[in-house]
C-alpha cells in the first residue's frame, strides 16, 4: 500500500551521455524508517539522491513521493524547489552552507515560506508578514536548540566546526518542515565523537519529529548501527537489500566491496 | 650586491613607486603632435614646471620629489599600518556599534535627507546645481537599482542601460515626441510618463529575465550585454517608431497637475533635483526594506549557493526575475527624469560604456551595500563633474577612464569589497580567497569504507 510508503522508485535509469549512472533502480522507503543506501565510490548513490530531489531528471522509470495527507507527487520532471516545497529536504555531500551568514540566518532562510507573497507583501511589514517573520524566528530558535547549536546562533557558518556545520545543515533542512530528510554522507569529515552525536541526532529526528530518514554513508559502523534497512548499489544497480545483519552476511555485497571480481558483478 | 639590494622589500617598493610615478608623469604630460610625435614623451619629463609655486624646475624633479614622499608614506604604513589600523578599529568600535542601532540610523538618514534638500542652496552655482541632477542624482538612482541585481541577487548585468533607455523612450512616447502616436491618442504630461515607464521597464525586466536567468555567471553577463545592444539598435533603426538616430528634441518639461495643484518644471535645474532626490529617497526606502525582508534573504541564499537555496524550496528563477524587475524600476525613473529635463534623447547616449560606468559605481561603492553604493556614486560623479567643469591643463574627457581604472585596480587590491562594504559581501570575498589558498575545508572529505 502506498500510504505507508514515502518513496516508491520504479525502474529508474539515469544516463549522462553514454554513462549509465543509475540502471533500472527500484526501491521503496517506508514511512518513518531509517533507510540507508551504501555502495562503493561511483556506485550512483548521490545520483539517486539528486534524482529523488529533482536535481537530475532520469530518462526512464517513475519516482513517486507520497505525502502523509494522502497526496502523491511524481518527482521526475519537477523542479528541485517544487520537490523541496512538497516535503523532501536534503543535505549535501560537501556541506553547502550559506557560509557568510550566521547559523541563525541559515536556518531561518529554510524556515521561511518562499511562496505566496510578492515584492510589496514582503516590503510592507503588515500583520501577516510580521506574524510569519516571528514564526520563522521561533522555529529557527527551536531547531537550533534541537540540534544543539543554540549558543552558536550568531556565529558565521564558515567559522563553525565541521561537525557543527553538519548539524546546522540538518537543522536547515528540518526548517522546511519535511516529511523525509535525505542525508548525503552526514558524517564525512567528522571525528569519532562527533559521529556518535550525529547518529544520536539522526535517530532523534526520526523519533521526536517523526521525519523519515534516507541516508548515504560510507562509515560502515555508523550505517550498521543506525539504519533499519539498507540498499546496496554498485555500478548504478541495486545488488542487495535487507537488514544490516543480512547485508553483512551477503556474499554479493562482500564481493562488491572487496572487489575480488568486480568485472563479473558488473 | 645589487641583487641583494633589490631583493629587500623597501627597495622593491621604491621601484614600484618610481614606476607608478613615471606612468603618472606620462599621463599628465603634454600631448604629442604629428610633427613631433615624441614631444608628448619627452615633454612629460623634461618640460619646465612649477614646484608647488615655490620655484620653477623640471617636471621629472617635481615627480621625483613626490615619489620619495609617497615612498616614505608607504614605508611608514608597512611598518606601523597594522598597529594604526587595529587601534583605529578599537576606537571605531563604539561608534560602529552606535550606527547599528535603529534610531541612530534613522536619525542619520534624516540629517542626510535635510542636507540633500538644502544642498542646491548651499552650492548656489548654476553649473553645480545642474550637475547635481545630471551627474549625481541620476547616477545614484541608477547605481542603487543595479545594486539590487548585482549586489543583492549576485547577477552580473551588463545591459542595465537598456532599462534607462526604455524609461527615456517611454517618456518621449507618452508625451507625443516620437513618430508613434502616444497612448490613448493624445499626449500626456511628462510627469505621467513615470507610471508608464515603471510598468514598461518591469515588463522588460521580466521578458529579459524569464528566459535568460536560467543561465549563470558569465553566460548571463553576455546575454544581458546583448540585450543592452539590442535596445540601442532598435532605437537607432526603427525610424517609424523611435525617430532613428536623431532621436527627438521635443520632449516637454513635466507638469504635475491634479485638481487645483499645478506645478510646472521648467529650465531651472533645482526642481529636477528635488524630483530626482524624491525618487532616490523612495527607492532607497524600497530597496532597504526589500533587503531586510524574506525576499532579500532569498536573494542572499541564491547568491551564496543556488543549489542549496533551491533545496530549501526557493525558486531561483522567480527571485532572480524579481531582482531584475525591481532593479529596473529605478532605471525607468532615471530615464523619465533625464529625458524630460533634457527635452531630447539620442540612441547614441545608451551605450555599453554607460552600463559599465554604472557597474563601476556599484563595485567601487561596495556591492550589496546601499550606503556604499550611494557614497561611491556621489564621489565618482562629483569628481567627474569637477574634471569636466574645470579641467586641469592637458586633461581631456576620456582621461577620466584612466583615473577611474587606476582607482578600480587599487580598490580591488586593497579594499576588494568596496568603499563601504556590506558585511556579508566582505565575508564572502574573504572566504573565497581562503578557499583558493587551499583552505583546510577542501581537504576534509570523508574517509572511504
Amino acid at each position: 500500500m502506498s500510504a505507508e510508503n514515502v518513496f516508491e522508485v520504479e525502474h529508474v535509469t539515469l544516463r549522462f551521455g553514454g554513462v549509465v549512472s543509475l540502471n533500472d533502480v527500484s526501491l521503496v522507503q517506508k514511512r518513518g524508517e531509517i533507510l540507508a543506501v551504501i555502495g562503493p565510490n561511483g556506485a550512483g548513490k548521490t545520483s539517486l539522491f539528486n534524482s529523488l530531489t529533482g536535481v537530475y531528471q532520469p530518462q526512464e522509470g517513475t519516482i513517486t513521493f507520497h505525502r502523509a495527507d494522502g497526496r502523491s507527487m511524481s518527482v521526475i520532471g519537477k523542479k528541485a524547489h517544487r520537490v523541496a516545497g512538497a516535503g523532501v529536504a536534503r543535505t549535501f555531500q560537501a556541506s553547502r552552507m550559506f557560509s557568510a551568514l550566521s547559523a541563525f540566518d541559515n536556518v531561518k532562510i529554510g524556515a521561511e515560506n518562499h511562496r505566496g507573497f510578492g515584492v510589496i507583501g514582503a516590503m510592507v511589514r503588515g500583520p501577516r508578514t510580521r506574524h510569519d517573520d516571528r514564526r520563522s524566528d521561533e522555529k529557527t530558535a527551536e531547531l537550533l536548540r534541537f540540534v544543539g547549536l543554540a549558543d552558536r546562533a550568531n556565529v558565521v557558518a564558515a567559522s563553525l566546526s565541521y561537525g557543527e556545520r553538519r548539524r546546522l545543515e540538518i537543522a536547515r533542512g528540518l526548517a522546511t518542515e519535511p516529511e523525509v530528510l535525505l542525508l548525503d554522507e552526514p558524517a564525512a569529515g567528522t571525528n569519532p565523537s562527533e559521529k556518535l552525536d550525529l547518529a544520536r541526532l539522526i535517530r532523534r529526528v526520526r523519533d521526536e519529529l517523526g521525519v523519515t530518514i534516507l541516508l548515504i554513508e560510507h562509515d560502515m559502523k555508523l550505517v550498521m548501527s543506525l539504519a533499519e534497512r539498507l540498499y546496496v548499489l554498485n555500478f548504478g544497480s541495486v545488488i542487495a537489500e535487507g537488514t544490516p545483519a543480512e547485508i553483512r552476511a551477503n556474499p554479493v555485497v562482500i564481493e562488491a566491496y572487496l572487489g575480488t571480481s568486480a568485472e563479473a558483478s558488473a | 650586491m645589487i641583487r641583494d639590494l633589490l631583493q629587500r622589500a623597501p627597495m622593491r617598493r621604491l621601484l614600484v613607486v618610481l614606476g607608478v610615478v613615471a606612468v603618472i608623469e606620462l599621463i599628465t604630460g603634454p600631448p604629442g603632435s604629428n610633427q613631433y610625435p615624441t614631444s608628448g614623451f619627452t615633454g612629460s619629463y623634461a618640460e619646465a614646471a612649477s614646484f608647488f609655486g615655490i620655484f620653477r624646475t623640471q617636471r621629472w624633479l617635481v615627480f621625483l620629489a613626490l615619489a620619495l614622499v609617497a615612498w616614505g608614506v608607504v614605508e611608514l604604513w608597512t611598518r606601523f599600518g597594522t598597529a594604526i589600523r587595529s587601534r583605529g578599529s578599537h576606537a571605531l568600535a563604539g561608534p560602529r556599534q552606535m550606527t547599528e542601532k535603529r534610531p541612530v540610523r534613522v536619525g542619520f538618514a534624516l540629517v542626510l535627507f535635510v542636507l540633500g534638500i538644502l544642498l542646491p542652496h548651499i552650492v548656489n552655482n548654476a553649473f553645480w546645481q545642474s550637475a547635481l541632477v545630471t551627474y549625481v542624482a541620476i547616477y545614484v538612482l541608477l547605481a542603487i537599482g543595479l545594486n539590487v541585481v548585482v549586489g543583492f541577487a549576485g547577477l552580473l548585468d551588463l545591459g542595465y542601460v537598456a532599462f534607462y533607455a526604455i524609461g527615456a523612450y517611454t517618456t518621449a512616447w507618452v508625451t507625443g515626441a516620437l513618430p508613434t502616436p502616444p497612448p490613448f491618442g493624445h499626449p500626456l504630461d511628462a510627469f505621467w510618463a513615470i507610471p508608464f515607464a515603471v510598468v514598461f521597464v518591469v515588463i522588460a525586466g521580466v521578458l529579459l529575465g524569464a528566459p535568460t536567468l536560467r543561465l549563470r555567471g558569465d553566460y548571463l553577463a553576455i546575454v544581458t550585454l546583448g540585450f543592452g545592444e539590442i535596445i540601442t539598435i532598435f532605437a537607432n533603426n526603427l525610424y517609424g517608431i523611435t525617430g532613428g538616430s536623431t532621436g527627438t528634441k521635443q520632449i516637454p518639461h513635466p507638469v504635475f497637475h491634479v485638481g487645483p495643484i499645478k506645478y510646472t518644471w521648467g529650465l531651472a535645474p533645482v526642481p529636477y533635483y528635488y524630483l530626482a532626490l524624491g525618487s532616490v529617497v523612495l527607492f532607497l526606502v524600497i530597496f532597504s526594506l526589500l533587503q531586510r525582508s524574506r525576499v532579500g534573504r532569498a536573494w542572499t541564499a541564491i547568491r551564496e549557493d543556488e543549489v542549496a537555496a533551491e533545496s530549501l524550496g526557493i525558486n531561483p528563477l522567480k527571485f532572480k526575475v524579481m531582482a531584475f524587475a525591481v532593479g529596473a524600476a529605478s532605471a525607468g525613473f532615471a530615464g523619465v527624469i533625464t529625458a524630460s529635463a533634457d527635452n531630447f534623447l539620442f540612441p547614441s547616449s545608451f551605450t555599453l560604456v554607460f552600463s559599465i560606468n554604472i557597474l563601476v559605481l556599484v563595485i567601487l561603492g561596495g556591492m550589496g551595500s546601499i550606503s556604499g553604493v550611494v557614497v561611491g556614486a556621489i564621489i565618482i560623479q562629483v569628481i567627474q563633474a569637477y574634471l569636466n567643469h574645470t579641467p586641469p591643463s592637458g586633461y581631456q574627457q576620456p582621461d577620466l577612464y584612466i583615473y577611474v581604472g587606476a582607482l578600480l585596480i587599487t580598490m580591488m587590491i586593497f579594499r576588494p569589497a568596496g568603499l563601504i562594504p556590506s558585511r556579508q559581501r566582505r565575508r564572502e570575498i574573504t572566504l573565497y580567497e581562503k578557499s583558493h589558498e587551499g583552505h583546510p575545508d577542501e581537504v576534509l572529505l570523508g574517509d572511504d569504507v
